[in-house]
């Protein structure tokens, strides 16, 4: 037991332990890594084309540049690693394989053809525009809506019509339901094409250890431990001998989860050579190869009743894969994700979807913070207002009468997913509340036809599925993502202790938060806890940090751990203390007799006879030392929920939007440190206005990408964004250790919905259809002049 | 074809937070990668090498400046200052606290270019308005933050100088 005195930890806003040597500039990002001074640096020639022929490649120029040690193309490479082949174990997907240069072929701008090592990274670079590529251009499949046809251009050979993935579902009696409704609702929603943009490019390494003949990895990344095995597998190189290092990352946001291409060629690299070998991308390449995302359409249907509930739903997803499916993730993730989340809060008993993958010739797609949700929850919460403005009932009230209620849950839902508690009703009631809704609409109802800007509101109700265990990877058949996490506890001789947990932070907070959560699951200070991750050579093996899992996984893994740990304290302080085990409590790093609380022992001195270094010998039957390791399995998922809601105002002649109003109703669940959870939240959110207002890479039809530096791929500065009002509501998960939920993620997903509604809303009355991100200007004012257009035509 | 690896090499002296350094360098070196990896001072950070992230801020002769747009040649003689110099000697001692205590950072890769902007508009606006702190932070692109809490954070170090200012022998706390 803790003892109930205990000053408990969780639920505090603990200032972050990372902070004072970030802030003194003293973060030791992957870039700041002193190499050694035989370090080799890589470049890589990359594609000017989206799909080509590889006719011949002249490197002469290139090797003859003083500096340069060496050239490899594909031919070299296929010599040192296999190919890159996501297994993902799941009916309806084909794998493409990659090599880690392109061979043969070239599948879109910016694919490697060719790497430089060199003394000198400005000379590696100067080396790589040295080098001569004869291409054959072919026709390439670069829109989404080109590469699903018939016609289109093959990215692969061996994948028929480009469909990387497919699957369907149908619940019981969809079919019976659909027909049998009175109304149809139907709408079509394409959302734009964005990447995760971390401030810190990636890079990675690569070092040998000459004396155990192994591999020290270091690399920008949230997964190392998925990273370390993947090595491990396409380097046939044993596992054992590679231990990779996660410094300090600058920004993740899943662009990082990936495993990539460069890092094997790093690493292949420094074993062939025998040098260290170091890599790390400009933006340009950042932005041309680091994984995309979203770029879906969803055609929906719902069948609804005169109240507008939704009696049947239909969801039609196509998403762009890319040119490969990435690693771990693959191409799947997204068109799974969409076609099954979308459901949300909503009690929706009768459901069908078909969702695919489309591969086109543009840079992979993958997980980018929220995943499909974002999009999906757009196309959902858009059906929402649609179904409201088509029986003339007010959108919020179509929510309340769609949402699960209080006494459903727990709730399965039609596709036999738990839900174990929640807070939709609620957080709905209070958004509306907060944001002062029905006045709101009382004053858009008086606004007048000549005043300057257009007022709308927007809202989104949402689930998010977080900290995935095991079971809810395998459903999706991601056999590459264990789904567990785990923590490692030793109170060393001295009685402080080092918890080594099995996670990558890019910012969160986690040596501040685990902390947190075992001082009060250990009953130990705070300030005696010392934690530290991302090292594969110290940490246990875990999933590592994306899909919001770091608290629900790596915090149950902290609680069982400190769990098991616990009872030893507690025995050998009873013999220490001389009463029965029941009697001890653990408290503030003490182990207290409870009913006579004067007398105690310290960690210390429990610590001191677990290690043999005091006269008392350890109890008879106990073990030496006081360390522990376990893993935990989260449930499927758990289950956070918020609400967003935002007022707008669009420029009626510029069509420029800004935000007025943003409410946030967050859930998820046992928050462990409020002012880290609110600053995902805010991080989420102004993502997510990014993404509905502004971001959007650009292909043109040939494939180039025209903005790949951050002048024109516009990202929110911080004249952008809105004060945000966040309140939460704290229902603990009753399914997964501690209550956590987790909370990477909900910002974004609740943001993009929440914004491009009220911009719909607000341009509602002009007639215009807002069903396309981003909502640039130019959009907008095209959408507006078209239904002006329409009037003027029909009144002549 | 020229060969741009060939560039000759000539001495450069710069003053980086007092002290001064001589480096071999090609006209071409970006003074980033002369502060980062000739001198090899690291808490200058590069995030899109075109002048527009802002987490290669420094201050050249006492402005801030992007030092990914500036050869390193072209300031023979100049006096820099980076976020290692302006943190020990104390200067950014208010601004670093109430970035603690507001969680002005999360992954703190943009933080030392936003610290620098922060404390040369403060030395100029000592009183600014919330717009106005929006306005200075044009300069830096936070992708984690959303910069809620990077301009609570500006906004009570200043409400803070202002006290100290106020009440000397004070300080900042009651």
């Amino acid at each position: 037991m803790i003892a109930p005195g205990h000053p408990r930890s969780i639920g505090k806003h603990v200032p972050r332990r990372e902070d004072p040597y970030l802030l003194r500039g003293e973060g030791r990002f992957l870039d700041d890594i002193a190499e050694p001074k035989d370090t080799l640096f890589l470049s890589f020639a990359m594609s000017p084309h989206a799909h080509a022929r590889i006719l011949a490649i002249r490197t002469d120029a290139a090797r003859a540049l003083p500096g340069v040690v060496d050239v490899y193309t594909a031919e070299d490479m296929a010599r040192l690693v296999k190919p890159i082949r996501t297994v993902i174990e799941i009916q309806g997907y084909r794998a493409s394989s990659r090599t880690v240069l392109a061979q043969g072929e070239v599948r879109f701008v910016g694919e490697h053809v060719a790497v430089v090592v060199a003394e000198d990274p400005y000379i590696a670079q100067d080396a790589a525009e040295l080098i001569e590529v004869d291409y054959e251009p072919l026709p390439a499949a670069v829109r989404l809506e080109e590469a699903d046809s018939e016609t289109a251009p093959l990215v692969h050979e061996d994948i028929p019509r480009n469909v990387m993935f497919e699957a369907a579902f149908a619940s019981p009696d969809f079919q019976s339901a659909f027909q049998s409704a009175e109304t149809i609702v139907s709408e079509t929603f394409r959302t734009g094409r964005v990447a995760g943009v971390p401030l810190e490019p990636r890079g990675c390494l690569a070092l040998l250890d000459h004396v155990a003949d192994s591999l020290l990895f270091y690399t920008s990344t949230q997964i190392p431990h998925l990273a370390r095995t993947a090595l491990s597998e396409i380097l046939d190189f044993p596992e054992p001998r590679i231990r990779v290092v996660t410094p300090e990352v600058g920004g993740g946001f899943g662009t990082k989860a990936q495993f990539y291409t460069e890092e094997v060629v790093t690493a292949a690299l420094a074993l062939n050579l025998r040098r260290p070998i170091k890599w790390v991308q400009d933006r340009r390449e950042e932005l041309l190869t680091s994984i995309h995302a979203r770029d879906h359409i969803y055609r929906l249907e719902a069948a609804i009743d005169a109240q507008g509930r939704i009696k049947a739903l239909r969801t039609d997803l196509t998403t762009n894969a890319g040119a490969y499916s990435s690693y771990p993730f693959g191409c799947t993730l997204e068109a799974t994700g969409g076609a099954r989340m979308i459901v949300g809060p909503y009690d929706i008993r009768n459901y069908a979807f078909r969702t695919r993958a489309i591969a086109t010739h543009t840079c992979p797609s993958g997980a980018y913070r929220g995943v499909a949700q974002p999009s999906c929850f757009m196309a959902i919460e858009g059906l929402m207002d649609r179904i409201g403005r088509k029986l003339g009932i007010d959108p919020a009230t179509v929510r309340q009468r769609n949402l699960i209620r209080n006494e459903q849950l727990p709730y399965t839902n039609v596709l036999g997913v738990r839900y174990d508690t929640g807070s939709y009703e609620e957080c709905l009631r209070r958004a509306l509340e907060r944001i002062d809704y029905w006045n709101f609409r009382k004053q858009q109802a008086e606004a007048r036809d000549d005043d300057e800007v257009l007022r709308g509101i927007g809202i989104c109700c949402f689930t998010e599925v977080a900290g995935a265990g095991s079971g809810g990877w395998r459903v999706r058949g991601l056999t590459k993502v264990p789904g567990f996490d785990s923590a490692s506890i030793k109170v060393e001789p001295t009685g402080k202790v080092t918890l080594l947990v099995s996670q990558a932070a890019a910012g969160q907070g986690h040596l501040t938060t685990f902390a947190q959560v075992l001082a009060d699951y250990l009953g130990v200070k705070v300030e005696d806890v010392f934690v530290s991750e991302g090292d594969t050579g110290t940490a246990p093996y875990g999933t590592n940090t994306f899909a919001s899992r770091g608290a629900v996984a790596a915090g149950g893994a902290v609680i069982k751990a400190a769990q098991s740990l616990r009872q030893k304290i507690a025995r050998i302080a009873a013999f220490l203390l001389d009463v029965d085990v029941e009697r001890v409590e653990l408290t503030e790093s003490k182990a207290i007799d409870k009913e006579n609380p004067e007398k105690s022992v310290d960690f210390r001195q429990v610590a001191q006879i677990a290690y043999s270094m005091t006269s008392v010998a350890l109890p008879q039957g106990e073990s030496f030392g006081l360390e522990v390791v376990e893993m935990y399995d989260p449930p499927l998922a758990t289950w956070p929920n918020a609400v967003h809601a935002v007022v707008v105002a669009v420029d009626r002649r510029t069509a420029k939007v800004s935000i007025e109003k943003y409410v946030v109703v967050h859930d998820s669940g046992r928050l462990i440190n409020p002012m880290i959870v609110d600053g995902q939240i805010h991080g989420g959110i102004v993502q997510g206005i990014g993404e509905a207002l502004m971001e959007q890479i650009v292909y043109d039809e040939d494939g180039q990408m025209l903005n790949a530096n951050l002048l024109d791929y516009l990202m929110p500065m911080a004249l952008d964004v809105p004060r945000i009002d966040i309140s939460h509501i704290e229902t603990p998960s009753i399914d997964a250790l501690g209550g956590f939920k987790g909370v990477g993620e909900g910002g974004v997903i609740g943001a993009v919905p929440a914004v491009t509604n009220a911009v719909a809303d607000a341009l509602a009355k002009t007639g215009a259809n807002i069903n396309r991100l981003p909502l640039r200007p130019s959009y907008l004012l095209r959408e507006m002049r078209r239904q002006q257009a329409g009037m003027d035509g029909d009144r002549q | 074809m020229s060969q741009p690896g060939s560039l000759r090499k000539t001495d450069v002296t710069l003053t980086i937070n007092g002290k001064s350094y001589t480096r071999q360098v090609e006209p071409r070196r970006l003074l980033v990668d002369f502060i980062r990896h000739d001198v090899g001072l690291k808490a200058t950070h590069i995030g899109c090498e075109h002048g527009v992230c802002g987490a290669c801020t420094v201050r050249i002769d006492g402005r801030t400046a992007r030092s990914c747009l500036h050869f390193a040649v072209a300031l023979q003689g100049a006096e820099i200052e980076t976020l290692e110099g302006l943190s020990a000697d104390g200067r950014l001692a208010g601004l670093q606290k109430a970035f603690h205590d507001a969680h002005g950072l999360q992954c703190g890769y943009c933080t030392p270019g936003v610290l620098l902007t922060a404390e040369e508009f403060l030395s100029e606006n000592p009183g600014p308005s919330e717009q106005e702190i929006r306005a200075a932070l044009s300069n830096n692109l936070c992708r984690c933050t959303g910069y809620v809490n990077i301009v609570k954070a500006i906004a009570n170090a200043a409400r803070d100088r202002d006290k100290t200012k106020a009440d000397p022998a004070g300080g900042s706390r009651p």
